[in-house]
Formats: C-alpha cells, sequence, structure tokens
C-alpha cells in the first residue's frame, strides 16, 4: 500500500459509529469539542434495510445477516483451550456483530437494563457476604472502580434519550408493585410505560408468581408509545411485528442511534461522520505514553489514510476495541500462562440455555409481539440470592422469550417431531402458533483461561491478524447453569404443557453454529489496579493519557443482563469528562 | 431453537414421479417444468381433521440457473421426499423448493459471500463450524456427486430413480452421520449443515426467493406475514386465533 495520506487534525477522533460513538460524541459537541466519527459500514437509513416491505424479510435479514460484520473480511477465530489449534469461524451464528451506522444498537432487540447495583463492586460485595475464600482463585472478578450511584444520573439520561418502556421496582428506595424488586434504586421511573404482555408473559407471570418470584415487564427499547426524546427526536409507537433483532425497525420505534442521535450530531458544528472508513490502527508512541491519532482505509478509494487527533477514543464493538489495543500493542497483552499483562484478559460470554413448552388449548400468536416484550423474573439472577453452599456464583434472569414468529429461524417443535415429510408439517401446523420458549440469560464470569489474544495464522482482508477467541464455560458457569435450568424447568413444570423440552444447562464445548447471545464483553476491563486492568475507571488507558475505551469490553465481568445500560451510562459520563479533558489534559485520578 | 435432532419415522411412503422420464420426454430440455399435485400422494394417516387440502397454484418459475439436469433431478427427488404431495402441501417441487435451492446456490449465499475463505485449511471440531475451502455451491455439488455415488453403490442406481422407502433411508443415513463418504466431504455435514437449512428456507421464506409458493407454509403454521402491524391486534387476540392467519401476504403482496 501507498504512504497513507495525513489529513488534517482534529480534537477527538472515535473509532465506530455505533452507540457508544454518539453518546460521546453528544456531550462533546454540545460543549463545542470538535469530534470525528469513523465508521466502516454506511448509513442505512432510507434503504431496504428500514422500508416495507423489503425489511421483513427475514432470509435476507436474519438467516444471511445482512446487516451484520461480513466473516469475509474479519472473522474471530476460536479454541476452547490454550492447548488446543485455533480455527476461523468462517460463517458466525453465535454471536452477531453489527456494521454500519448505529452498530450492533442498529439490529438489537432492544433489552435495556441497569446492571445491579453490586455489580460495579461485585468483587467487593461477594468478599463481603460470603469471604475471601468464595471467590475461586482462577477467577479473576474486579471492582470497576465506579460506583452505581455515580452513573445513575447517566442511566437516567440514556432512558431518556432513548425513550425506554419499562415499570420501574425500585423508585428511590421505595418498591414499587409490579416492577423489579431487585432493581437498583432509581430517581426518576422510565420515561415511558412498559410494552404491552403477550400470552405467554401471563402465562409465566401467574405461574413464577405462585412459587414466590417477581415477575415483570422486560424494560425495552422499543417504544411503548408516541415518544418525544430531550433532544427533539421522536420515536413512533411499536407496531408489534416481530422484526427487531436482526432488523432495523422500519416504524422507527426502536431506539437506535442513528434514528435518535446521529441526526442530531450532524446538526451541529465541529461534528463530522465518515462512513466507510475502516479504521486499521492506533498509532501509538510508547515512550510519550501518547497516541497521535488513527490510521485507516477510505473503502470508497481503498486508499489508506493518516488521521492525527489531540484524543482517540475506541467506541467500536467489544472485540475490535481489543483488537486495535493488541494490533498497535497498546498496553501489554495479558499472557494467561503467566497470568500477566492486561490486554485481552476477562474475556467472558453469556451462558444461556432454554426450555421450550407446548400448549395443546392456548393460543401464543408469536407473531403478535416484539423484541422487548417478554415477561422476566430477576429472583435467581447473579447474587439476588444465597449462594451460600451452592458452589458458584452468578445466576440468570429468566424470561418468556417469546419476540417474534418468523418462521425460519422461531418455529419450535417438540422433541421428536420427525425433521420432514407429512409428521413434520402436521407438528408444524399444529405447534407453531401454541408453543413458547423461556430462556435463563445467565451470568459469565471472568476466568483466567478465557482472554483473547491475536492469531499467529490467520489474517483478514487487510492482512492484519485476527482476534483469536480462547473460551469455553468453566465450572462455575456449567454448575451455575444447570442449576438456574432446573429452577426455570421447575416453573415450566408447573405451566402445564403437554410437551416440554429437556431441562439442561449449557454443555461445553462453546458452539459457534448456535445463535446464543451477542453479549461478548471484556478484553480491555476497567479497574482501579494498572496490573489487572486495561483502563482506568475514567476509561483512560493506563499506558496512553489521551486514548479511552468505552463499551463492553471495559466490564470485567458479565452479568446475566444485557449490556447496553451500563456501556451507554459509561459513554455519556466519558463525554462530559472529556470535555474537561480536552481543555486540561492529563492523567485523570 | 427450532428443529430438534429426528427421532423416528412413522408414515408410509408417498409415490414420487419419475422427474429423469419427465426430462428424457422433454427431449434434452434442460428446464424441468414444475409438475402438478397428486392428491393420490396424500398418506393415509396424515389427514388432520378441519385443514383443508391446500390449493395447487402453478409454481411461479421454472428452469434452473445452477443445476446440471442430473443435479436437477436429484434435488426434485429430495425435495418431494422431504416435502411430500399432502392434505397440507402440494410436493416439493410443485412448492417451489428445488427452484429455491437452484436460486439460492447460483447466487450469492452460494458463491460464499459472507463466508471466509481462506487458509490455511484444518479439520476442526463441529462447533467450528465447516472448514472447508469450498463455497457452498460448490460443496452442494460434490455432496449430491457423494450421495448419488452411495445410492449407486447401495441401489444400484441414482438417488432420483430409487423407490420413496430407499431414498428416505439414505437421507437417515446422511442425517445421522451413518453414510461412508469421502472425508473432505462429509455427507452428514453436507445434509445437516448445508441441505437441511435450505429445505427449512425453501419452505418457510418469503415466496419472493422461489420457494413457499403461494405462501403455502405460512398458511400451513398460520404465519400472517407482512405488514405485521399488530399493535391492536395483539391486544384483541391475545390468547386467541388470529384471523389474519389465515390468509398471509407476502413481499410480492406489496410491491
Amino acid at each position: 500500500m501507498n504512504q497513507p495520506t495525513k489529513l488534517p487534525s482534529r480534537s477527538v477522533v472515535i473509532v465506530g459509529g455505533g452507540l457508544t460513538a454518539a453518546l460521546v460524541a453528544r456531550q462533546l459537541t454540545v460543549q463545542g469539542v470538535q469530534t470525528l466519527v469513523l465508521e466502516r459500514g454506511t448509513d442505512r437509513r432510507d434503504s431496504a434495510a428500514d422500508r416495507l416491505p423489503s425489511q421483513r424479510d427475514e432470509l435476507r435479514w436474519a438467516v444471511h445477516q445482512g446487516l451484520m460484520q461480513d466473516w469475509s473480511v474479519q472473522p474471530y477465530s476460536l479454541r476452547h483451550g490454550r492447548d488446543e489449534p485455533s480455527y476461523p469461524i468462517r460463517w458466525m451464528s453465535a454471536f452477531l456483530p453489527g456494521e454500519g451506522l448505529g452498530g450492533a444498537a442498529s439490529h438489537w432487540n432492544g433489552h435495556c437494563w441497569r446492571w445491579s447495583r453490586y455489580d460495579p463492586v461485585l468483587r467487593s460485595h461477594l468478599e463481603a457476604r460470603y469471604g475471601k475464600q468464595a471467590i475461586p482463585a482462577d477467577m479473576p472478578l474486579a471492582d470497576w472502580g465506579v460506583t452505581y450511584e455515580r452513573l445513575e444520573p447517566y442511566h437516567d439520561l440514556f432512558e431518556k434519550l432513548f425513550g425506554i418502556s419499562g415499570q420501574a421496582g425500585n423508585l428511590r428506595g421505595r418498591k414499587l408493585p409490579g416492577g423489579n424488586p431487585f432493581e437498583a434504586p432509581r430517581q426518576h421511573p422510565y420515561p415511558q410505560p412498559p410494552l404491552q404482555s403477550l400470552e405467554a408473559g401471563l402465562m409465566f407471570a401467574e405461574a413464577a408468581q405462585r412459587l414466590g418470584y417477581h415477575p415483570f415487564p422486560q424494560p425495552g427499547a422499543n417504544s411503548s408509545g408516541a415518544y418525544l426524546n430531550p433532544d427533539g427526536q421522536r420515536l413512533g409507537a411499536c407496531q408489534y411485528c416481530g422484526h427487531c433483532e436482526r432488523f432495523v425497525c422500519e416504524a422507527q420505534a426502536k431506539a437506535t442511534p442513528e434514528l435518535l442521535l446521529y441526526p442530531v450530531l450532524m446538526k451541529r458544528p465541529g461534528f463530522e461522520l465518515r462512513l466507510r472508513a475502516h479504521v486499521l490502527g492506533v498509532t501509538y508512541d510508547a515512550a510519550a505514553r501518547r497516541v497521535s491519532g488513527v490510521r485507516y482505509v477510505d473503502l470508497r478509494d481503498g486508499r489508506e489514510y493518516e488521521q492525527p487527533a489531540d484524543v482517540v477514543v475506541l467506541g467500536a464493538f467489544t472485540m475490535t476495541n481489543t483488537r486495535l489495543l493488541l494490533l498497535d500493542r497498546i498496553g501489554k497483552p495479558y499472557d494467561a500462562a503467566e497470568t500477566s499483562g492486561v490486554v485481552g484478559r476477562n474475556f467472558c460470554y453469556q451462558t444461556c440455555s432454554g426450555v421450550e413448552l407446548f400448549f395443546e388449548r392456548r393460543w401464543i400468536n408469536p407473531f403478535l409481539a416484539a423484541g422487548s416484550t417478554g415477561t422476566v423474573i430477576d429472583d435467581l439472577n447473579n447474587d439476588n440470592f444465597d449462594h451460600t453452599g451452592l458452589g458458584f456464583l452468578g445466576g440468570g434472569s429468566i424470561s418468556t422469550t417469546v419476540y417474534n414468529g418468523r418462521p425460519i429461524g422461531s418455529r419450535l417443535l417438540p422433541e421428536g417431531t420427525p425433521r420432514w415429510g407429512t409428521a413434520w408439517k402436521a407438528a408444524n401446523a399444529r405447534w407453531y402458533a401454541h408453543s413458547l420458549l423461556l430462556s435463563a440469560q445467565g451470568s459469565c464470569y471472568p476466568h483466567r483461561e478465557n482472554f483473547l489474544d491475536l492469531d499467529p495464522d490467520y489474517t483478514d482482508a487487510y492482512g492484519q491478524p485476527l482476534l483469536r477467541m480462547t473460551f469455553d464455560f468453566r465450572d462455575n458457569e456449567l454448575r451455575m447453569s444447570e442449576w438456574v435450568t432446573r429452577k426455570m424447568g421447575e416453573i415450566a413444570q408447573s405451566m402445564l404443557p403437554d410437551h416440554m423440552s429437556a431441562v439442561e444447562g449449557i454443555k461445553p464445548p462453546f458452539d459457534t453454529r448456535v445463535y446464543q447471545t451477542t453479549h461478548v464483553t471484556g478484553g480491555t476491563p476497567m479497574g482501579t489496579d494498572p496490573a489487572h486492568s486495561v483502563v482506568s475507571p475514567h476509561l483512560q488507558h493506563w499506558d496512553a493519557q489521551n486514548l479511552f475505551v468505552v463499551g463492553a469490553s471495559v466490564y470485567p465481568h458479565n452479568s446475566g443482563y444485557n449490556p447496553t445500560g451500563p456501556l451507554a451510562a459509561l459513554a455519556l459520563r466519558l463525554g462530559d469528562e472529556l470535555v474537561d479533558y480536552t481543555r486540561r489534559p492529563r492523567w485523570l485520578g | 431453537m427450532s428443529d430438534h435432532p429426528f427421532k423416528h419415522s412413522r408414515w408410509p411412503a408417498s409415490r414420487r414421479r419419475d422427474f429423469l422420464r419427465q426430462a428424457a420426454a422433454l427431449a434434452g430440455a434442460v428446464a424441468l417444468g414444475p409438475a402438478e399435485t397428486h392428491a393420490g400422494d396424500v398418506p393415509a394417516d396424515a389427514t388432520p381433521s378441519g385443514t383443508p387440502s391446500a390449493p395447487a397454484a402453478p409454481a411461479p418459475f421454472s428452469g434452473y440457473e445452477y443445476f446440471s439436469p442430473q443435479e436437477a433431478a436429484f434435488v426434485e427427488a429430495l425435495v418431494n421426499i422431504m416435502c411430500p404431495a399432502d392434505a397440507y402441501t402440494p410436493n416439493g417441487v410443485d412448492c417451489g423448493l428445488a427452484i429455491f435451492f437452484d436460486r439460492q446456490l447460483a447466487g450469492p449465499f452460494g458463491q460464499g459471500k459472507g463466508r471466509y475463505l481462506r487458509g490455511p485449511w484444518n479439520a476442526g471440531p463441529p462447533q467450528m463450524g465447516l472448514q472447508s475451502p469450498l463455497t457452498p455451491a460448490q460443496f452442494f455439488s460434490e455432496g449430491l456427486r457423494a450421495a448419488n455415488a452411495l445410492s449407486l453403490s447401495r441401489h444400484g442406481k441414482s438417488f432420483d430413480q430409487l423407490e420413496a422407502a430407499q431414498a428416505e433411508g439414505l437421507l437417515h443415513e446422511f442425517e445421522s452421520g451413518g453414510a461412508a463418504s469421502p472425508a473432505a466431504v462429509a455427507l452428514a455435514d453436507w445434509f445437516n449443515a448445508l441441505v437441511y437449512p435450505l429445505f427449512v428456507q425453501a419452505c418457510f421464506a418469503d415466496p419472493l426467493y422461489g420457494g413457499n409458493h403461494d405462501k403455502v407454509f405460512w398458511k400451513l403454521i398460520g404465519y400472517p406475514g407482512l405488514p405485521a402491524t399488530h399493535a391492536l391486534d395483539m391486544v384483541q387476540y391475545r390468547g386467541k386465533p388470529y384471523p389474519g392467519a389465515a390468509s398471509p401476504k407476502s413481499i410480492a403482496d406489496f410491491s
């Protein structure tokens, strides 16, 4: 490739045009700080992706992953253990990073949680409750260095920006009926009432309540009504069409960055968005402990550019944030054998399991649903229950998972049904409208043998090493999943289905062929100790004063919730802190 | 999250049209026209009460873009075994399933769009997904060749010439991994990771792609399709049958 063309410098350059970039840029540009966002994909507004009738094409968007990262350009490789060879995942189904303006928050289902009050101080919390010895030596849990209370105003702001629909369960310490009693205390209720409950949710809630649990409606970004946000942007009312996850909402009723944030940014002086800009690296001066900018390929002319910056923010997907640091050796790569180094450590997934239920006489109508029309219990999640004597830490939220009736991917059939022929058709006709899935979204705590590094053998379309996952479900997660899934099975049984699938927790090895969850976290964990974290509690890289990282990559562990809420709160706070930093650059303490 | 591994089968073999003979009758024409439904193909034990016989509408597409005549004959036989004409639907060819296979393999999916196809190449555990340098279309053709070779060695006939019960038996062998096959083209992978997903997609994708002709599989299960603006429906029909499920709409209905 020719020598990169050097471009005029910018104050703040953000890698990735997704949710975190937009939130950081929102706080910066309102204070007049010049901000440039580089996004490898394009802007899909007013395209086949968000217009009827093409938007409702399950084959194009859901099966063929029309909105997702192009695996022919940049896949990941995987090995289940450090002593095994790695393989490139040639078509990934387990998790789905996005591509294009809005990132993964464009094709998300919309679930929007605040995590537990104790999540940011999880190690301290567990040590206080169970003693220091309760945390296994191979589980590097860490406090984040920030409290829920510090993030609460940013949670509130994000919920208002995205018009989140939900039922508050804990308003300033007061428990509210119908909400989540385990919720961290909130200063304000959700800006919109919850979505309608489905038949499946009513059935589940009745059974769960009978067993002493506390069901509540899933909080989500699928707008329960027409909504005007504080920036003057509008959401339409959700139509319950069942095309949320893996799709762009055609009704402008699912909150996304490209709908609510980027249009505001585009009008602000000092904001610039460059699409089809694929970032190859961050230029780093190790001696000075500073970065000077980023290098990217403009996919429209195929040429490489050098973009100088006073401040660089990595706001890409979990995997890309980690990979960029590894490619330019910014921070010491994690070494599992020596348990030294930091970049790539605390890589976590989630531990998901499900039970399918079939009711001859109940009309579930799965096609009358939306991405967040779940009914949930939080009683068995994380540390919401006493783990004494159980032999594991963590837990899972259990919910009705009836988000759509898309017939290729979401049909359920009883075990033992023939896979084709007349009997297969008969079973489809009999059960499609009469079945539902309960699922557990389980936590995944870090393990010293689960990490990210660069693959020694495989390269992407630009000749750069693939990011390699070394990951499997370890003993703690297997025991947790077995226990939580058994509890879910008890609820399922009490719903008296005519048929029910086997009640089984997750089984290793990690299977890339089956969609589980897109919630990969860690790799650039935040923390107070530079020996065990990549960024500080202010998300400032320990080894590069003017480099910041934001997103789920900074989580030291993964919880039994969707990751969006806290990373959005962290991004808003980072934006505010960067306004101050650009005026007075320094190590933030 | 949708289908589960096969456990047992109990329906009688249905009669099958002889597509090679039909092809011969077309005097060398590459294109094989869709066949009409045979009401007599409905298995005796498969008529559910209250399920009307599916209407036989002419398939909208004919003529193959990717398949050779031999491949077309194989796939037509395959989809008619997997989707026999019965009380629920016309046979697989008349549902457009063979056309769906052909168009998918001729198009971006078959040509490997979005699939990482750089070496080195090593056989890995199944959880890593297929580690084949072949595009899906190439893999489909290689597997089909191996399947036909097995059919010839086992029964002395190519797959499309088999009796229904014989073909059915072979499919179960592919599915379970019991069929001997070349290591590079494992028939279990071929069937479970390529053929079977294409079959399900052919049945349930929007008819835009050639399968699910006349929305027959959407009618079968009661999926209403487009436009799916259900804000009122989901309250009014919560827990009740949804009337719109009887007359689904597809992309073409709004184009």
